[in-house]
């Protein structure tokens, strides 16, 4: 064997090792990313008590930066619930990155900013996914436009995100997939990001069957909650359900 | 006795002629004036406007510009207020398309609220603690509707009927006679702490 032949063999060899040295660190990281292997630590937080949540909340002098995505009528009045009735939480001296697809959202969670003045809200309008009447081509090119928009703006709101702690709330609208498709790609590329905190609730109006999206994001998001007991016993064991909370 | 005002409303985007027409039907009228109702208040809905106006004076309803005691920007719409005086003047008919205070209208003015199936309109009342009727719209392809409503009567929380006039005069009868169960408050400790949970781990 030359001595070039054998050299080019070593480069192989190392070559082949970093590819599975590589694609191994990825599929661990695609592990740790997906919500089923965390079952042991939140079974762990479940035990602690109710002062805890007031003192976690004092420790941390970083203001809370939280997303919401604003789809449409019903989804949008849900969140909007949501958000007041959890306020002292959610509304009090936090940054609000709010994603909306309509103007007639942006209005409505303008005028519930408006009682909170120590909130910082910014706004990212997203593409509709979806054109009623339009032809092939034109949906191709109007999903393609969405996905590349959608991910602009995650990658945006995501990094802004780091170091501070963080939530990501979603509710039923189908662009909530894709941002939450996103998501899960930035945390499978940067290896050392943490967690996006994701938290679905599903519709009040779901009360056997979860909706579409709710079936799709399930697999994925940190938290899935649900407000009637039957879809969670029925359908999607994994998720909680502590009542009506809209 | 007292004055009372029931408050409908339809949705803002999907048109709901079958219940517009059911609230201005005879039988129903005469029952609400009999229960001591003096004002009726329709949000009909976008694109429904001339249709309505036509439904009032089909009606015999007459155009009333006089005695207004709730003048129009408490309403809260960019559109036109019809108001209309029925039943010999006894029982004063508002309607407008939408309204951007439909929580206002609830809380300050309504004794009584008929809506649609849709939950926004069914957390306004139940939020505001107002006795409300769900009408199921039937010609609708979404079954959501009707679960909802049959969950909400299951549990005591409201009284349903279907867009007839039969039905909805016995659901009024019931919201006159009846009470119903308080709705639980919305905020949820075990979720708060979910939240908190999720946020600072």
């Amino acid at each position: 064997m030359s001595e070039v032949e054998s050299a080019y063999n070593m480069n192989t060899a190392y070559l082949a090792s970093l590819v599975l040295i590589v694609s191994a660190i990825y599929v661990v990281r695609l592990v740790t990313i997906l919500p089923f292997f965390h079952t042991q630590s939140r079974v762990r937080k479940e035990t602690r008590d109710e002062a805890s949540v007031l003192r976690t909340q004092k420790l941390s002098k970083k203001p809370l930066k939280i997303f919401v995505f604003l789809g449409s009528g019903g989804h949008t009045g849900e969140m909007l619930r949501l958000l007041q009735n959890y306020k002292d939480l959610l509304l009090d001296q936090s940054i609000i990155y709010v994603g909306y697809s309509d103007q007639a959202s942006r209005q409505k969670f303008c005028s519930l900013a408006q009682n909170f003045p120590r909130c910082q809200v910014k706004y990212y309008e997203f593409m509709k996914a979806r054109e009623v009447k339009a032809t092939l081509l034109q949906s191709v090119k109007t999903i393609i436009g969405t996905l590349v928009q959608s991910l602009v703006h995650v990658i945006r709101i995501r990094l802004s995100m780091c170091g501070s702690p963080h939530l990501f709330l979603l509710n039923g609208p189908g662009t909530c997939c894709i941002i939450t498709f996103w998501l899960k790609t930035i945390e499978l590329v940067l290896l050392f990001l943490d967690s996006s905190h994701i938290v679905y609730v599903e519709s009040l109006a779901r009360i056997n069957t979860p909706s579409l999206t709710g079936k799709i994001l399930y697999w994925v998001v940190d938290e899935f909650v649900v407000q009637w007991r039957e879809l969670r016993d029925n359908c999607l064991p994994r998720s909680k359900w502590f009542g009506i909370l809209v | 006795m007292e004055k009372k005002t029931i408050f409908v409303t339809c949705g803002a985007t999907i048109p709901f002629s079958k219940l517009v027409s059911c609230v201005l039907s005879d039988g129903f009228t005469r029952e609400l004036v009999e229960y001591g109702f003096v004002r009726l208040i329709i949000q009909f809905g976008r694109n429904f406007a001339t249709r309505f106006d036509q439904l009032v004076q089909e009606r015999g309803g007459k155009v009333e510009r006089t005695d207004i005691r709730i003048p129009d920007d408490e309403f809260g719409c960019d559109g036109n207020v019809s108001r209309y005086s029925l039943m010999d003047g006894t029982l004063e008919v508002i309607g407008f398309d939408f309204s951007a205070k439909v929580q206002k209208i609830i809380s300050d003015f309504s004794d009584l609220v008929i809506s649609h199936a849709g939950t926004g309109s069914i957390l306004d009342s139940l939020r505001l603690n107002k006795p409300l009727i769900i009408c199921v719209n039937d010609s609708l392809m979404d079954n959501h509707q009707q679960q909802i409503a049959d969950k909400f009567v299951a549990l005591g929380y409201v009284w349903s009927c279907v867009p007839t006039e039969i039905s909805l005069t016995a659901s009024l009868r019931a919201s006159q006679t009846e009470k119903l169960k308080p709705f639980p408050v919305s905020h949820n400790s075990g979720f708060e702490r979910l939240l908190n949970d999720v946020v600072y781990s």
